[in-house]
């Protein structure tokens, strides 16, 4: 019987195939795993659901809780939010006869999220522009759109969560009306509309921490469709249906999932895109340092390259980038949008998100409790004594950590490897640390 | 009495590894739960010192106090030293070379910025023997 078990909303945990190798310790961009000899393996609060672990656990031990698209009932009407990322998977095909091969396999309606990242932008620019007069939140800004990037920001550097622009991202933008609209147009009662969102990102499921999806009834990766999909638009090539669609109107959605493809799309100028949890954390430091005060935007995405990296995809992502540009060459990237309908629907609040990111970390609990001066003194004295080579034979990520987890009575000392088999000397001089135990 | 001090060493010409010792420190004060603002002011002023060390001082160490009522930063190198110190306290007079400057460094604020962002601010430097800087911030408002 498969020994499984949800160690957070995210990621299941296999004891019976973990080697207990710390690997997936030392790859938690939050120091969120910690591994004990018996193997019991276990997360502290702050998931950010990152899935760096799945991704580097030799023995895939660690595997994310991801959703199977929902059985679609009898009488139901069936709606797919489409992210733009879908139309960098088919390098042969425009994204109007992909949205068409969704109603080939199913769908009986589609709804393409480029319309409401196009609207997305027009009120970035405006926040951006207004903040420059009321200078309410300190730049640079940071885009809201990636959620793990948000939750990273919560947990590690919750000062920057007022630097994170209040803005709904694009599929939360999905307004309840569009149901009455679609219930009308079907002709069934809403609650039988089924809005079904095919999504890169596996983040996107886990309604925890703002990311909650309200008008979204289920979420299907794009890889779980993507043979069906793939099948149908070969049927489709073979009758030649293409001289339809080359008045495809913009390559602006398409462009959205790749890394810059947010801030190309802006008016506004002074602003750069950073790809990649490690490099976002580089450059998270240096902000919360105090640098880059004259930037007004930064586009973070956690996955390499955007979005188009994202888990839940198929195509290589530097080939899913090819097929962007190809796409940004032939169509450019124009507008479809009315700038003064988004501005008029601005004014009524409509892209404001109701919980503002600088309440998110107080609403939902991520609070760690500062250290005294007196327990961080502790720290460093423990950390000389240990003069480790961060190892993690302890279970924590590195001696640093493991010192906190000590000084905050969360480890034993004797859980390092270099500390239990101390000499008189160094045991003198962890008594005169005199540590809880 | 000084309630804890730590010495980093920073290595002049070293740009890939150009301000971890900032970083360090801001994360040892966000550790303790210092004010947002305070630890901004503090991380600038230690990475400006830093990127100085890095482009013109040659080696030398970046230190942290924490004090219960004050932190104090200092920075001292074995570099050149500032020949006109007056003259290099002022917003955009640098020397830093031009290849620094292609970097986007040595726009010649970051002695200014130093002592506009700490509550007291003391340099002293000789030709040839290096500089010395202590930037003191206050906890008590």
């Amino acid at each position: 019987m498969k020994n499984d078990n949800k160690i957070s909303p995210y990621l299941i945990f296999d004891p019976d195939i973990c080697t207990g190798c710390a690997a997936c310790v030392k790859a938690c961009p939050t120091k969120a795993i910690r591994i004990k000899n018996d193997k019991s393996i276990r997360t502290v609060d702050y998931c950010i659901t990152c899935g760096e672990c799945v991704r580097i656990c030799p023995h895939s031990a660690l595997s994310s809780d991801i959703f199977d698209m929902n059985q679609i009932g009898n009488g139901q009407i069936s709606v797919a939010i489409v992210s733009p990322v879908l139309y960098s998977q088919f390098p042969e095909m425009l994204p109007e006869e992909i949205l068409t091969g969704l109603k080939k396999i199913g769908f009986d309606h589609t709804i393409d999220l480029s319309r409401y990242t196009e609207l997305f932008q027009y009120a970035t620019d405006e926040y951006i522009k207004r903040n420059k007069i009321s200078n309410e939140l300190p730049t640079p800004l940071i885009s809201p759109i990636c959620p793990v990037i948000i939750r990273l920001i919560m947990v590690r550097f919750p000062n920057l969560l007022d630097q994170v622009i209040p803005l709904k991202r694009p599929v939360e933008l999905i307004e309840l009306e569009i149901k009455q609209q679609l219930s009308d147009r079907f002709g069934v009662k809403k609650d039988l509309i089924n809005l079904c969102n095919i999504t890169p990102c596996p983040s996107q499921k886990v309604s925890t921490h703002m990311m909650k999806l309200s008008n979204i009834d289920s979420s299907v990766g794009i890889n779980k469709i993507y043979r069906k999909l793939s099948q149908e638009l070969e049927k489709m090539e073979e009758n030649d249906t293409t001289s339809l669609h080359e008045s495809y109107e913009s390559a602006r959605g398409p462009m959205w999932g790749m890394s810059g493809g947010e801030i190309a799309g802006l008016r506004t100028e002074n602003t750069f895109a950073v790809s990649g949890l490690n490099e976002t954390i580089t450059y998270l430091e240096k902000i919360e340092l105090g640098l880059f005060q004259d930037i007004d935007y930064i586009e973070f995405r956690c996955c390499p390259e955007g979005c188009i990296g994202g888990p839940l995809t198929v195509t290589d992502k530097y080939l899913a980038k090819n097929t962007v540009h190809k796409l940004v060459e032939r169509f450019g990237i124009g507008r479809r949008l009315s700038q003064e309908k988004a501005l008029r629907i601005y004014e009524k609040g409509f892209f404001f998100s109701e919980t503002k990111p600088s309440e998110l970390t107080r609403i939902f609990g991520i609070h760690k409790d500062p250290l005294s001066i007196e327990l961080l003194k502790k720290m460093e004295k423990l950390l000389d004594i240990i003069q480790g080579k961060d190892c993690s034979v302890c279970g924590a990520p590195d001696c640093r950590t493991f010192a906190e987890d000590v000084v905050r009575g969360k480890a034993s000392i004797d859980d390092c490897i270099i500390l239990k088999y101390r000499d008189a000397d160094t045991d003198e001089q962890i008594k005169a640390l005199s540590l809880k135990s | 009495m000084t309630d804890l001090k730590k010495i980093f060493h920073v290595k002049g010409n070293d740009f890939t590894h150009a301000g971890e010792a900032s970083v360090n420190i801001k994360n040892m004060l966000k550790s303790i739960g210092l004010d947002p603002k305070l630890i901004r002011r503090i991380g600038v002023c230690g990475y400006e010192g830093e990127m100085n060390m890095v482009m013109h001082g040659g080696d030398g160490t970046l230190s942290i106090e924490i004090n219960t009522d004050k932190i104090i930063l200092y920075l001292d190198d074995n570099g050149p030293g500032i020949e006109d110190l007056e003259l290099a306290m002022k917003e955009g007079y640098s020397t830093a070379k031009d290849e620094y400057r292609e970097m986007g460094f040595g726009a010649g604020m970051g002695l200014p910025n130093m002592k506009k962002n700490a509550d007291e601010f003391t340099i002293s430097s000789k030709v040839g023997r290096g500089t010395q800087v202590k930037m003191v911030f206050s906890l008590n408002h």
